[in-house]
């Protein structure tokens, strides 16, 4: 059963090559180009949705950062659909994976800091002493500053890693809950079943958050670094 | 682009062709033939408008009438579908569960708003022609409106005459004013000078009356006598005293 359970996070192995990258490069076969101005239905609402989110991401930035447009509005896209599509069964969602989930934070957030340490150095080092700390405090408060800058990739990583996969696990949980219930007693079967219908619906709501939550920190770290 | 390694290789093994590698590039390019072929695709073909039917949004219509003729779909899926169960070739596991749950969020989320889905996004499809409809209506109003302007300012050069001809009598109308205004000038002018002369000769006529008048008075008193004088003035008071008396008489009554 342990086995078992972890099972599905295994990077998928096709005699031996690996399937992941297969399994990352699908998302974008789901999301047409056009190069007309009236589209079928799929591709005009997923403009749309493209249009809204990179308006609303991109209206605070000044003109440097939004050169990040689109490495942000892409980032969003692909972390939305690879959790959606996870949500499947049977299906390999990328972003369980910390090793994917690191190679994609760090080289944002290092992009970001060096940035700002190139163009602003000072402004880039004053973050690290929030304003009107008394004087004594100044060198631990220092310490525990670029302690938490440095902390910010591996917490991007982490959080994604650990949601998604909090969240599939705690769905297959359930699910063999039910299956386990359904030989003893329906009626309980039937509660464990509404519970795990209100995990999806959750658990669709997190695929989305957490992709909207680790562009916005992606571009928070962006906006103090321009 | 192996081509240009080619070069590049073919001018450092042999200098003398440095030179010319230089015009390698240009040379290749001049080379290549383009649009030799017969054009396809030329109009591009429309797309079509409606994609193929599919039945439960997975299998096309197609396949069932494909499998018409031969047996029937249904039973061929609920074959199979139990053929695997029972074979256990597809297992009844955790999974299972999630899957039913996952689809089943996913089919009422299609069923509930698909159709306002798809409403939103033919609105937003015919909010962009409507919007390009617009500005060709708008250039076509504006191109109209033009079109207007210059047939009534056709048709007014038509009656331009009757400007021409306002403005004739106007003139006319003016000279003639101008020319009674002289005209009255010169009368009154005349009158005035007519006036004086007639004056002239009434004050002369009056003159001489006066004079006349002056001299034959003065002949006339220094006619008269003393002697005549005397009893006229004593005639006059007597008939005074008259006069008076027969005045007092009459308001005593």
């Amino acid at each position: 059963m342990n086995e078992n359970l972890f099972a599905s996070f295994i990077a998928p192995t096709i005699l031996g090559l690996p399937a992941a990258v297969l399994i990352i490069l699908f998302p974008p076969l789901l999301i047409p180009t056009s190069k007309y101005l009236i589209n079928n239905r799929l591709t005009t609402t997923q403009q749309w949705l493209i249009k809204l989110t990179s308006k609303q991401m991109m209206t605070m930035h000044n003109t440097k950062g939004r050169t990040w447009s689109l490495m942000l509005v892409s980032l969003i896209i692909f972390i939305a659909t690879t959790n959606l599509l996870g949500l499947l069964p049977h299906s390999f969602t990328p972003t369980t994976q910390l090793s994917m989930n690191l190679a994609m934070a760090i080289p944002l957030w290092a992009g970001t800091v060096i940035m700002g340490f190139r163009s602003k150095i000072k402004n880039a080092l004053a973050h690290f002493l929030p304003q009107g700390t008394p004087t004594p405090l100044i060198p631990m408060l220092v310490i525990i500053e670029t302690i938490s800058l440095l902390i910010q990739p591996m917490a991007l990583a982490v959080r994604l890693t650990a949601n998604i996969t909090a969240g599939h696990l705690l769905m297959h949980l359930i699910g063999s809950a039910t299956l386990a219930m359904s030989t003893i007693n329906l009626p309980s079967t039937l509660i464990i079943f509404t519970i795990l219908i209100l995990l999806t619906i959750l658990e669709i709501a997190v695929a989305l958050i957490q992709a909207y939550v680790f562009t916005l920190l992606v571009s928070l770290y962006l906006h103090d670094n321009t | 682009m192996l081509s240009r390694v080619v070069l590049s290789a073919a001018a450092t093994a042999a200098p003398s062709l440095k030179n010319a590698a230089f015009l390698g590039p240009g040379v290749l390019q001049a080379t290549r033939t383009f649009h030799t072929g017969q054009p396809h695709l030329v109009p591009v073909p429309p797309l079509p408008e409606y994609g193929g039917k599919v039945r439960y949004g997975l299998i096309p219509e197609e396949f069932f009438q494909f499998l018409y003729p031969k047996t029937g779909p249904y039973v061929l899926g609920t074959g199979l579908i139990l053929y695997a169960l029972s074979k256990e070739i597809y297992v009844i596991s955790a999974e299972t569960f999630t899957a039913l749950s996952v689809l089943g969020v996913m089919v009422y989320g299609i069923k509930k708003y698909g159709p306002f889905v798809a409403d939103f996004a033919d609105k937003l499809n015919e909010q962009k022609l409507a919007q390009l409809e617009e500005a060709k209506q708008a250039s076509i109003q504006h191109i109209q409106n033009a079109i207007d302007t210059e047939k009534s300012q056709q048709a007014l050069v038509q009656k331009r005459h009757y400007l021409f001809d306002v403005q004739r009598n106007n003139i006319a109308m003016a000279l003639e004013v101008t020319y009674r205004e002289r005209l009255y000038r010169v009368y009154k002018e005349v009158k005035n000078r007519l006036d004086y002369h007639i004056s002239v000769q009434n004050m002369m006529r009056r003159k001489e009356q006066e004079h006349m008048i002056n001299w034959v008075e003065k002949h006339v008193v220094q006619s008269i006598s003393t002697q005549q004088e005397k009893e006229t003035i004593a005639k006059c008071i007597a008939d005074l005293k008259l006069l008076a008396k027969k005045a007092q008489a009459q308001p005593v009554m």
